[in-house]
């Protein structure tokens, strides 16, 4: 029924703890259970924060601003104020002036304190400057254009050249100068001139990276009531519901007791709503002061005005490789344009800079990254963090080298494939050949040698070829944060269970993963585990769902919890056998004796009351500090470039995916095909682009900002393997959101050389780029 | 000024009270209390608020409620067959995984429905053409395109079972 292949051949299955030695077919693990949240999702009954309607709510509009740097010297709500229907306006005159994160990991070295709720400065085009509240949206945003501003315009910087430049205009009064948000990032490892010394061929590029969007199809919204005991209640379209109240609490200077934030389902974040948001402080402020609920919702030209996009940027890259390959010296200078404000500038620059100390192994790197800030809207966190930009150039440089040694880029690629035992990025030893298997199975499935000598000789106007890109990337943010999961599980006196989990629902099919994982340890039916998630009074704290780790950080504190849970129900199952619970096991639902004497119960038998004993009470928790995991893949692909219009065709894509274990392979599946299909977005057409002139977004929305959709979408032939399992992670299982964005922007890139004999050293790669190049070429 | 306009939804007949510039998507959602329809972009990009008008799939923003007096407009809440009866696109969509955030979805689903209500043996090409106004940024539409050539399969089996 569905296209994707697991595979475990390469090693063999998975040996994992906590099976009790039960039969293979018994497990939920590895099994595409029917996920708990798409009924609701398929019949439109899902509840999205935009869908909350109280009773009295109000609707906010923020005013954005369109000069890209200025003083604001006067702002006048009076005629705003005055228009009927208006129940308050918002400016930097009157709300709380708190110095906060942007980015919600306040005690972690990938942020900054760089913004205001509003300041009294605006740093970019299209940045929220003055809020209000009214009857109707209408009547909002015929209010916003009441409010008089005059601004006191400043020298402003929109590229990287010019925020760089000696005698820059700057736009914040902090960091270490010169547009910096932060010191340099170095890595350096071994002695790069020797290696260079020791080279056969050595090679220098300059790669240019563009501004892609997450472009989630649910806009930023919030909701914000505040209850007659003072307490907010904020439902939020977030990542990170726990983070959004520490943020919120400490600005507005309120305990988290009385901060509840709620999310329940969510239109997609992929990584760029973990931020805390103007909108967020906005709606709480308005609903404070009207003491009415308020909503405000963006329109889809404010989640790119006022959203987070990838860090566009450049990168200059040197590697010195000897005759057999081997790569002997790694330079890169990586200078990443984070926008207005720092959001995750920080983290984004440290993850890419010490991304490239690994992939394809070499023992002397000499790396520096650096992260400024321009007049241009913010990036953020987005999917692949940072890995995306410098792995486009790192396997993009490995595809030219392969063709200057006169290898096969696999060949070469398997030569310096990170192994066992290797450094990672984080600075742990790399568990399992993953990328080798990636490799290896994706050449084999497509046929590699002879599908990459029919591509030879072509003269026509559609020219076909091959390529192949590669990635690693970490389960978890470690060691930039220092992460924590945690999960609560009980089973009720039915025999059913509950897990309590802090981790938010982006769609990925998360929860059912974390039931799966729970119902596997416990030995109960995935059908006996509900979820409850989404409530930061109720659910244990969770750092929010990013860095691909939910199934591999909280779903191993659920499957810990879970254990405790199987050992408090053994221990009531041997009071009601009156046998030793260390001689129990639960299998099937039914608690029988290991050695398979005497008679058993069903769970529910050994919770449930009898005369005598009373029902039990059983409630565990699990908390696990993870370090990182890697998982690999390789994706093959075939593309068709139109000579004359330069139009790139993606024909085929042949993903090869490493992580441990495959917790649900459907929803594993959607998560690649997904990461793909963003990943060809922002290879070939998506590019959010700001007029250097003046510092204006030009394409703020769907028309403009071209997106691959249906019609676009090749096919996708979805391999998974199991060979590099993590012992950290549950059953082995690692991270996989991330991974599928990354590999498949230098595999185009190394397909479109293969077909027109042409490199981009950029993304996108337009078809204005193509012909421009054709024609410089020809 | 607001007024009044009668129209049929998921079959049932309402009446509404609406304001001149309110959009049918607005009012299906505010209105009438049917939030299944989404609103990803308000300006006709997105086919995340698609719904059925008069038998034809339209994208509720652009549509004035105004507009749709007397109309029949059928929206996902009205796509199963009964509460306890999904209909077996909805089936499929669980089975295959072919949403993920589910924000659009309602959107896809409903189109996925006027698609097969028209053309009940679609090819892989005519799928992807029917959905070129549905923007999904979760799937990349593998597996909304298997679950609804799946579902055609099965519906004309189904018709063929009732036939023979
Ligand atoms: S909301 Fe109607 S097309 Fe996007
Ligand atoms: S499932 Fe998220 S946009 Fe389609």
């Amino acid at each position: 029924m569905n296209a994707s292949v697991i595979d475990t051949t390469a090693k063999g299955a998975v040996e994992t703890e906590g099976r009790d030695g039960r039969g293979e077919d018994d497990g939920t693990i590895g099994r595409s259970v029917k996920r708990q949240d798409l009924l609701e999702k398929a019949t439109g009954h899902a509840k999205f924060a935009g869908d909350i309607v109280l009773p009295g709510m109000l609707h906010g509009k923020i005013k954005r601003s369109d000069v890209a740097h200025a003083r604001i010297r006067r702002i006048d709500t009076s005629k705003a104020l005055a228009l009927p229907g208006v129940k308050a306006v918002l400016t930097h005159e009157n709300v709380p002036r708190v110095l906060h994160y942007g980015s919600p990991h306040p005690r972690s070295a990938s942020v900054t304190r760089d913004q205001y709720i509003f300041d009294n400065k605006v740093r970019y085009w299209g940045e929220g400057i003055a809020a209000v509240a009214a009857i109707s949206e209408e009547i909002a945003e015929e209010a916003l254009d009441l409010i008089e501003v005059e601004y006191e315009e400043l020298p402003a910087v929109f590229t990287l050249d010019e925020a760089t430049a000696a005698d820059a205009p700057q736009v914040h009064d902090r960091g270490p100068g010169g547009n910096q948000v932060i010191d340099p990032i170095r890595v350096s490892r071994g002695d790069v001139d020797s290696g260079f010394a020791e080279a056969d061929l050595i090679l220098e590029g300059e790669f240019e990276f563009g501004r892609p969007t997450a472009c989630y199809m649910e806009p930023n919204i919030c909701v914000s009531q505040w209850d007659g005991n003072d307490k907010l209640t904020m439902w939020s379209s977030t990542q990170t519901a726990f983070m959004v109240r520490g943020i919120l609490a400490e600005v507005l200077g309120v305990p988290l007791n009385r901060v509840r934030v709620l999310v329940d389902h969510m239109g997609g974040g992929f990584g760029a709503k973990q931020d805390l948001f103007q909108h967020e402080f906005l709606c709480a402020l308005l609903a404070r002061e009207t003491r009415r609920p308020v909503r405000m919702e963006f329109s889809r030209k404010e989640t790119f005005l006022g959203g987070r996009s990838r860090h566009p940027g450049t990168m200059y890259l040197k590697q010195g490789f000897r005759r057999d390959g081997t790569i002997t010296a790694r330079q890169a200078r990586i200078t990443l344009n984070t926008g207005a404000y720092g959001s995750h500038g920080p983290g984004v620059t440290t993850v890419g800079t010490t991304a490239l100390t690994s992939l394809y192994r070499c023992n002397n790197v000499d790396l520096e990254g650096r992260c400024i800030y321009t007049n241009t809207p913010i990036a953020g966190a987005f999917r692949g963090y940072g890995v995306v930009q410098v792995y486009y150039g790192l396997d993009i440089q490995l595809d030219e080298a392969a063709e200057a040694l006169g290898m096969d880029p696999v060949e070469l690629k398997l030569r310096n494939a990170v192994r066992e035992g290797d450094l990672a990025p984080s600075g742990h030893p790399i568990i399992g050949h993953g990328l080798e298997d990636c490799l290896r199975r994706g050449a084999e499935e497509v046929n590699w040698g002879p599908v990459r000598q029919a591509t030879r000789n072509q003269d026509g106007v559609y020219r076909r070829g091959w390529g192949v890109g590669c990635e690693m990337h970490g389960s978890s943010a470690y060691p930039g944060i220092k992460e924590q999961g945690n999960a609560t599980v009980k089973m009720n006196e039915d025999g059913t269970v509950t897990l309590l989990t802090g981790a938010a629902g982006l769609g990925t099919g998360a929860h059912t993963a974390l039931a799966q994982i729970v119902a596997e340890e416990l030995g109960v039916a995935f059908e006996d585990v509900s979820v409850v998630h989404g409530d930061t009074d109720i659910v244990p704290w969770d750092i929010g769902a990013f860095a691909s780790h939910t199934t591999f950080m909280v779903g191993r504190a659920a499957q810990q919890a879970a254990a405790d849970i199987r050992q408090q129900l053994l221990a009531q199952a041997a009071l009601r056998l009156e046998r030793d619970a260390a001689d129990l096991a639960v299998r099937r639902g039914r608690i029988v004796a290991v050695d398979g004497s005497g008679s058993s119960l069903s769970v529910r038998e050994a919770v449930s009351p009898t005369p005598g004993i009373p029902a039990a009470h059983l409630i565990a928790n699990g908390t696990y500090t993870p370090t990182k995991s890697y998982s690999f893949a390789a994706h093959f692909v075939e593309v068709e470039v139109d000579t004359e219009t330069g139009q790139i065709r993606v024909l085929q894509v042949v993903p090869v995916h490493e992580f441990g274990k495959v917790i649900h392979p459907v929803a594993a599946a959607g998560q690649i095909e997904g990461g793909i299909q963003q990943g060809i977005g922002h290879t070939l057409s998506e590019d959010y682009v700001v007029d250097t002139s003046n510092g204006r977004s030009l394409n703020a929305g769907f028309v403009d900002y071209k997106m691959p959709l249906a019609m676009d979408m090749p096919p996708i032939r979805t391999i998974m393997l199991e060979t590099a399992p993590d012992p950290g992670g549950p059953f082995g299982a690692k991270g996989i959101g991330e991974d599928p964005i990354i590999a498949i922007g230098p595999a185009i890139a190394n397909a479109v050389y293969d077909a027109i004999g042409v490199r981009f050293h950029c993304y996108p790669i337009t078809p204005e780029r193509v012909i421009n190049a054709l024609a410089g070429t020809d | 000024m607001k007024r009044m306009i009668t129209v049929t939804i998921n079959g049932e007949e309402q009446e509404l009270a609406v304001e001149p510039y309110r959009s049918l998507l607005d009012t299906l959602r505010v209105e009438a209390g049917l939030t299944g329809s989404k609103k990803g972009c308000n300006v006709g990009d997105c086919g995340a608020c698609t719904v059925i008008l008069d038998g034809r799939p339209v994208n509720s923003c652009l549509v004035l409620a105004a507009e749709v007096d007397n109309c029949d407009v059928r929206t996902i809440e009205g796509l199963q067959h009964a509460p306890d009866r999904v209909h077996a696109l909805q089936d499929n969509f669980m089975q295959y995984g072919a949403a993920q955030c589910g924000f659009c979805t309602p959107g896809i689903l409903i189109m996925g429905k006027a698609l097969l209500d028209e053309n009940p043996d679609p090819t892989e090409d005519e799928i992807r053409f029917a959905l070129a106004g549905n923007i999904c940024r979760c799937t990349g539409y593998t597996k909304i395109i298997e679950a609804i050539r799946h579902t055609a399969r099965q519906l004309a089996e189904e018709r063929q079972g009732v036939e023979s």
